[in-house]
């Protein structure tokens, strides 16, 4: 750490509320020069409220907040939001440039712009700067624009940088690139950078010291991270034990094959009950999503199912046959913003049970679910939006409950979401599978997959499944390995 | 740097307490431009005392019918997140064939329901246009809306047509129930059928949830083409309709007829708190919004200030109307 400990940051007693409800309640939060501050708390904690309005983006109720600068101007925080913030019609370049000085001018010349963009993308992945810089933002895959994104807020020259879980969609080669990026530019420039994540492993590789928010109030105020084990940080968040049982599985009827699974070269049956892991890039695990949750409009997949065709045509007809689908993308593939928490619930048994009328009934159908899940909030005529980001991920699940589906796909479902409620997330899984339904579970974090699922099918980088391995094979080397990914 | 950890006072609060809706607060929106409607009013009767007469009453509501009949439909496509400038030139047309078919020696019902199936057929080039070849919204009801205004004029070659029929204001006037006049039940019942389709029809909600986010809807199962393709029908049709009853209390088509129509009804739907981004709006709040604009041009013309400034009128209402809108979200 460098001695020079000037506060970049510094937030004493911020409160704010929102209606009723009081989100923070007294937060401090202190960020020096020179230093990976971990910023840590469970799902609606109020680490993402406290950095919205540390940037700007909503105003406080009370409390203070200083930002200074280790230079003469005014002092700068970049930010790398959960969900991507690109232009989607610009280029890349143009995207990276915008948010320098130069870009202030009237005129900024092309290649200037493409230099901006080269020199901010070859940080982080030099085949991206090759190849991507006039690349239109909305064609670029999650996880390329989320490079662009870290990129661009790197290359800002700002004083502090915020990154909000930059290394959800990243392979295991880009992340360390990234690490060693943020460890250089703190050391070069003696800024500082707040890193959020739920991911243990990632933290203690990165991090200098970490904050930890509960229920909107400091609960640890930048403690060195090596003062602290894993289970005392999991303890001050207020999380139950990150080592909980998950319940023990139920028996699977080794004959009762519920469907089979025809990949290019390959047929995998899978048993009513079973918990299909799909392991690797989006490349692979996308195609076989997109063919069950009936948006492939034509795929090198096919599923053989008795009753089923060989592909649904529609996520209508899916519905229809059965099969649910949750989608970690909550906010554009998943939640629907301006409707309440109820509609939101009921939308699909809706469409699958051909209900004509909004229900009065229906209000106890959906608390029920709501309770079922231990999702905290305030009303079911509430929207969405007033969840935290787990407890919106709980919601999509809570569509597809106790609905006698056949299969459910579950795409990244804990994306986003803390230690607590991913094993309320695990718990679900467990239970669907054990009420005979087959789960079929895309992940990029290989430790969930090898401690929930009874089979893996990995793919590579490029999409071609490379193996389907069996519970007694399980090993996060094995699957690194098949896979490119990290653990 | 040194380790604080702070005692934890919260309690659980793990159970969410169903609140008790109530309708109040379900419509605490719709009520605010109520209230504004009445504040208007009664400014409008500080100046001029007869603004609050039953007989102006009853010209407001006569006034505002066709474009709260209007606004009832264009409401239903800003929910699903587009947008139908054709209205206006629909409500022409529609009016334009009818006349023509009566001239033509058609029975009033033949000739009405004629004049109809110009609404349907537009709403369902639009909803074709949008859904199957998948065009803007906005780039093809802006071509429906040229075409259906220049076929207005083709018709008759620009002249405007009188209708002769001696039943035919009975459509708007008439009272099918005795001591109110047909246009407020239509009105009424419009504003009923389509609050009630849009809350407690699961077909209803389907228009929010394609205006909220089509993706989510598509993969929930729910039709996003069929539920887009009919907001332009019901668009189109009630748009038809306004034009009928217009024609009905004038006894007269002309091809300019609806004209300012188109905005004024997109006006209403965003002064009833429904947002151009789709997802939002009731049927209640269009209904207040098409009040609001009528009671607007009412004032102006009763108090004599030149009626060119209805535009700049209604302009500001709208604003004031987002702005609570906005603030009140806050």
């Amino acid at each position: 750490m460098a001695a020079d400990k000037l506060p970049l940051i510094s937030v004493r007693n911020l409160q704010k509320s929102f209606g009723v409800t009081k989100v923070l309640r007294g937060v401090n939060f202190t960020v020096s020069a020179g230093q990976i501050h971990a910023l840590l708390g469970g799902n609606g904690a109020g680490k993402s409220t406290m950095i919205r309005i540390i940037t700007g983006g909503i105003r406080k109720d009370d409390g203070e907040i200083s930002l200074s600068s280790q230079r003469d101007t005014e002092p700068k925080i970049a930010v790398v939001h959960q969900e991507l913030a690109l232009l989607a019609d610009l280029s890349v370049a143009e995207n990276i440039a915008i948010v320098h000085a130069a870009s202030a001018r009237s005129f900024v010349h092309a290649r200037k712009r493409a230099e901006i963009g080269y020199k901010a993308l070859s940080l982080i992945d030099p085949h991206l700067a090759n190849t991507a810089l006039h690349r239109r933002a909305a064609d670029l895959s999650m996880h390329e624009g989320q490079i662009v994104e870290i990129a661009r807020a790197l290359s800002t020259g700002a004083d502090v940088i915020m990154l909000d879980e930059p290394t959800a969609n990243l392979t295991a080669g880009e992340t360390e690139r990234l690490f060693a990026v943020l460890r250089r530019l703190v050391t070069e420039t003696n800024i500082g950078i707040v890193f959020v994540s739920h991911r243990m492993k990632e933290i203690r590789q990165l991090c200098d010291v970490c904050t930890i928010i509960r229920d909107g109030m400091t609960v640890i105020d930048a403690a060195p991270l090596e003062r602290l084990t894993d289970v005392e940080i999991v303890h001050h968040m207020g999380q139950p034990d990150a080592r909980n049982e998950i319940p023990a599985r139920h028996k699977i009827d080794h004959a009762d094959v519920g469907l089979v699974l025809k990949g290019p070269e390959c047929a995998v049956p899978v048993l009513k009950g079973q918990i299909l892991g799909l392991a690797g890039a989006p490349a692979g695990p996308s195609q076989v999503i997109a063919l069950l949750n009936g948006t492939a409009r034509s795929s090198t997949w096919g599923l053989e199912a008795e009753g089923w065709p060989e592909r649904p045509t529609s996520p209508r007809q899916a519905v229809e046959l059965g099969i649910g689908y949750v989608s970690g993308d909550r906010r554009s593939k998943g939640v629907l913003a301006q409707l309440p928490i109820i509609d939101n619930v009921l939308a699909s048994r809706r469409v699958r049970e051909g209900r004509v009328f909004v229900r009065r009934s229906e209000r106890t159908e959906c608390l029920d679910l709501v309770q079922a899940l231990k999702l905290k909030a305030g009303s079911i005529l509430d929207l969405p939006s007033t969840l935290s980001g787990g407890n919106q991920q709980k919601l999509l699940i809570a569509r597809w409950l106790g609905m006698s589906l056949r299969l459910v796909v579950f795409e990244e479902p804990t994306r986003g979401v803390d230690i607590g409620t991913k094993r309320d997330i695990y718990e679900l899984i467990r239970r669907m599978a054990d009420a005979g339904t087959i789960v079929i579970w895309w992940s990029t974090e290989n430790v969930e997959l090898l401690e929930l699922c009874d089979e893996i099918l990995a793919f590579d980088t490029d999409g071609q499944a490379k193996g389907l391995l069996q519970s007694s094979q399980f090993n996060e080397d094995a699957l690194a390995d098949l896979t490119g990914m990290a653990a | 740097m040194n380790t604080k950890a702070r005692s934890m006072t919260s309690n659980d609060k793990n159970s969410p307490t169903p609140r008790a809706p109530s309708v109040l607060l379900a419509y605490r929106s719709e009520l605010a431009i109520a209230m504004a409607c009445v504040a208007l009013l009664v400014g409008v009767g500080i100046f001029v005392p007869a603004a609050l007469s039953s007989g102006n009453f009853a010209n407001i509501l006569q006034a505002s019918a066709p474009l709260v009949i209007m606004s009832l439909g264009v409401l239903v496509v800003i929910i699903t997140g587009g947008i139908d400038l054709s209205v206006g030139s629909i409500f022409s047309l529609t009016g334009m064939v009818t006349a023509l078919a009566m001239a033509n020696g058609f029975g009033d019902v033949t000739a009405s329901l004629l004049g109809l199936g110009v609404g349907i057929v537009f709403g369902s080039i639009n909803g074709v246009l949008i859904t199957l070849v998948g065009l803007a919204p906005f780039v093809v009801t802006l071509i429906t809306y040229a075409v259906a205004a220049s076929l207005a004029f083709i018709v008759t070659n620009g002249r405007s047509l009188g209708v002769d029929s001696s039943d035919y204001w009975l459509l708007n006037s008439g009272e099918l129930l005795p001591g109110i006049p047909n246009f407020v039940v239509f009105c009424l019942v419009f504003t009923v059928v389509l609050e009630f389709v849009l809350r407690k029809i699961t077909a209803g909600r389907w228009f929010y949830s394609v205006g909220s986010s089509p993706m989510a809807a598509y993969l929930l199962g729910i039709p996003v083409k069929r539920t887009r393709f009919a907001a332009y029908v019901i668009s189109g049709t009630m748009a038809s309709f306004a034009g009928l009853l217009t024609v009905s209390y004038i006894l007269n088509a002309e091809a300019t007829a609806g004209a300012s129509l188109m905005l004024q009804a997109i006006a209403a739907v965003v002064i009833g708190g429904a947002s151009l981004a789709g997802g939002t709006g009731s049927a209640v709040g269009a209904v207040l919004g098409a009040l609001m604009i009528t009671i607007i041009q009412n004032g102006v013309n009763l108090i004599g200030i030149n009626s060119f400034w209805q535009g700049s009128v209604t302009g500001l209402a709208i604003l004031v109307a987002v702005l609570i809108d906005r603030f009140s979200h806050r």
